[in-house]
């Protein structure tokens, strides 16, 4: 795997609304509300996070990347589910597995998983003791969580009649009744459908208004573009990029994307590759060829179109850059596959 | 979706309202509240209680309650009873005198054995051995005798024997080993493991929630076998009712910490059940000192043996003394509770693989 794509201005991440400091916080003084210190993390021999530094201070930012990326793991040392093997996460300074800091973060978790005889409303009261609140105080943020949510009215039938979208509130309402700082959202739009998902969006871009920071997951670019223009793209466990799209487009197109070709004439391929305009230089070998351009999504586009015309028989075609190549893959609308 | 004024108004703030305390208690009801749901293994451990309970009122429905006086020495044959009486001297007598019968009558009109014979001859040797053979007959005529030997057969094969090895580990196995084990099951952790509350006391409120189901089942069971098992039955309850639940509160400690290390707590728990609670707690040696059940075994023995019974019988050996025996599983419950809560704050649960 290749290096991440440089983005170390980037790292620091108001995505875009963050710029309005009185969404932040009002004490500039408080440390960053999430920070990931080069953290890494090991499940037995398996690398699922590497070396990821990050600092979290407001607004929507979405976390995307495929299957295996290490999102999911990223969320858990976020909300201290785990520990990192190596480096440091912490929430305002408290480390990240500290009760205290959990204080401050609300997670709604992928997982599908519920008392399934308790009503939505029941779940969400015991969600509310739980925390520690009494139980008048209970009942009153359970109310206000479910209204907020869109849940009122529906609340009080068993969770196992719910739908997707349904347990999605669910879960989404008992992550918001400590009014916590950070919200972490795994995944919370899949499953849900179109009229629910932009309800939902309206709800993001209201918890964010009113100064939450939400750390949203998915792999769904497309759907978090509606959100928040503000990524951070993960790959095989680092983070591969972070900023805006537009930034991360911009980054790539400056940023040499190695590609390998193996195909039946590779002269001729090589001879017609090096008078694309993106093609800055090509390298041939027994296997094929090994090419080097700029601005990936043009360059895909002129070989298709090169290969159609020529008749060329390619066998191969393969970033060798891994980090580039999960990026692209998401800019291109794929899963992390070009 | 509601509008801002309803967000800022109803949620906002109130940090001060949380309190960990409240989590705890509000965990440790959460705890109770969802082990009412029996198991699997509650649902054979109820079972294998049933067919206890109905084996022990059969018992306790025969003639012989539990005594061995009025049990037969061999099936068909006469009982100990009339054995007994026929070693008396009037019976070995008679029986010089009464003519050999058909076959059938050779258990129930027993010839005397050469030694048993009388010796109108020698009148010394004569009373002496009708003294002697009279010995029997005056024992199990005595209530005392008949009373203690019910007791303490009950003891061995109701509270020891299917109790201690099998009612006391199943029921606590059941409902310890769930109280975080079917969190895990259920993929369900998350809601806890995300919650402000440290986490072991989030295992110590597990704990707590789960224990009055262990206890009330255990305890329960307990009762139920001492009560069918009639006059002895109830001398056991009232005499052993203390080991019994210091026993379920050590095992519950044990099985409440599989739940949280393995992802099979149940088949941990039977397999350890089996090797060292059954089969270790039964070795002579000091191995058996691993076991807790043993010490609960003490604990019964002693109570026997302070209440004036002829333990003998019991066949426990070494047995510990009463403080020894408390203090071991105090310190057994305590230690394994305070290692479950450590390892349970470093522990990292996946509920992906």
């Amino acid at each position: 795997m290749g290096p991440p794509i440089p983005t170390e201005a980037l790292l620091r991440t108001d995505s875009g609304r963050g710029s309005d400091s009185s969404l932040v916080t009002d004490d500039c003084s408080l440390k960053p509300l999430l920070l990931f210190e080069h953290a890494s993390k090991w499940y037995g021999p398996v690398l699922a996070l590497n070396q990821v530094t990050l600092e979290l201070t407001g607004g929507i930012t979405g976390l995307v990347g495929a299957n295996g990326a290490g999102k999911s793991t990223l969320l858990r040392l976020a909300t201290g589910q785990i520990a990192p093997t190596l480096g440091r996460v912490t929430v305002r300074g408290t480390d990240a597995r500290d009760w205290r800091a959990r204080r401050l973060v609300g997670y709604c978790p992928d997982a599908d998983a519920f008392y399934e005889d308790l009503s939505g409303r029941r779940f969400v009261r015991v969600m509310a003791r739980l925390c520690g609140y009494a139980r008048r105080e209970a009942d009153r943020r359970t109310d206000a969580a479910l209204d907020l949510v869109g849940m009122t009215g529906r609340a009080d039938r068993p969770l196992r009649g719910y739908s997707k979208g349904m347990r999605q509130r669910v879960k989404l309402a008992q992550a918001l009744l400590h009014d916590p700082e950070l919200l972490v959202l795994d995944e919370p739009l899949s499953g849900i459908d179109p009229v629910g998902r932009q309800d939902l969006l309206g709800l993001f871009r209201q918890l964010a208004a009113t100064g939450k920071c939400l750390l949203v997951s998915s792999h769904e670019l497309e759907a978090l573009e509606k959100l928040t223009d503000h990524v951070v793209v993960m790959a095989r466990g680092r983070v591969a990029a972070v900023g805006t799209l537009q930034q991360i487009r911009d980054r790539l197109d400056d940023y040499p994307l190695s590609v390998r070709v193996e195909v039946d004439r590779p002269r001729e391929v090589a001879r017609r590759l090096l008078a694309l305009p993106e093609v800055v230089g090509v390298e041939v070998d027994a296997a094929g060829l090994v090419v080097r351009a700029h601005h990936p999504k043009r360059f895909f586009a002129a070989f298709g179109r090169l290969t159609v015309e020529d008749g060329w028989e390619v066998r191969r075609l393969e970033p060798l850059d891994e980090s580039a190549h999960a990026v692209l893959g998401y800019l291109l609308g794929g899963s992390g596959r070009t | 979706m509601a509008s801002d004024t309803v967000f800022q108004s109803s949620i906002a703030n109130h940090k001060s309202d949380i309190s960990p305390a409240r989590a705890f208690w509000a965990l440790v009801l959460l705890s109770f509240e969802r082990q009412w749901r029996v198991r699997q293994v509650g649902w054979a451990a109820a079972g294998l209680l049933a067919l206890i309970v109905t084996a022990v009122a059969v018992e306790t429905a025969r003639p012989t309650r539990w005594g061995f006086a009025d049990r037969p020495i061999r099936r068909g044959g006469m009982t100990y009873r009339e054995y007994a009486a026929a070693l008396r001297p009037a019976a070995r007598y008679n029986a010089l005198t009464d003519p050999i019968e058909e076959e059938k009558d050779f258990f129930t009109t027993r010839r005397p054995r050469a030694a048993e014979y009388p010796s109108p001859l020698d009148p010394t040797r004569d009373a002496l051995k009708s003294l002697i053979l009279s010995v029997p007959s005056v024992v199990l005529s005595t209530d005392r005798y008949g009373a203690d030997w019910a007791f303490l057969n009950f003891t061995r094969l109701a509270v020891l024997g299917a109790y201690l090895s099998f009612v006391l580990p199943l029921f606590t196995l059941a409902y310890a080993s769930g109280a975080l084990g079917a969190d895990r099951e259920d993929r369900s952790m998350v809601w806890l493991l995300t919650r402000p509350v440290p986490r072991w006391a989030v295992y110590l409120a597990k704990f707590v929630g789960a224990l009055p189901w262990c206890l009330l089942f255990s305890g329960g069971g307990f009762a139920a076998i001492c009560l069918a098992g009639g006059a002895p039955g109830r001398t056991a309850l009232g005499l052993y009712w203390p080991a019994a639940l210091g026993g379920t509160v050590a095992l519950a400690a044990v099985f409440h910490l599989f739940g949280a290390l393995f992802r099979r707590p149940v088949v941990v728990g039977l397999v350890y059940v089996f090797f060292f609670e059954f089969l270790v707690a039964a070795l002579p040696g000091s191995l058996k000192l691993l076991s807790l059940t043993f010490y609960a075994r003490s604990l019964m023995y002693n109570e026997a043996a302070a209440a004036g019974y002829p333990v003998g019988m019991l066949a426990v050996n070494q047995p510990v003394s009463t403080a020894t025996a408390w203090a071991v599983l105090a310190a057994a419950a305590a230690a394994v509770t305070g290692l479950g809560m450590w390892l349970f704050s470093r522990a990292e649960f996946r509920d992906d693989v």
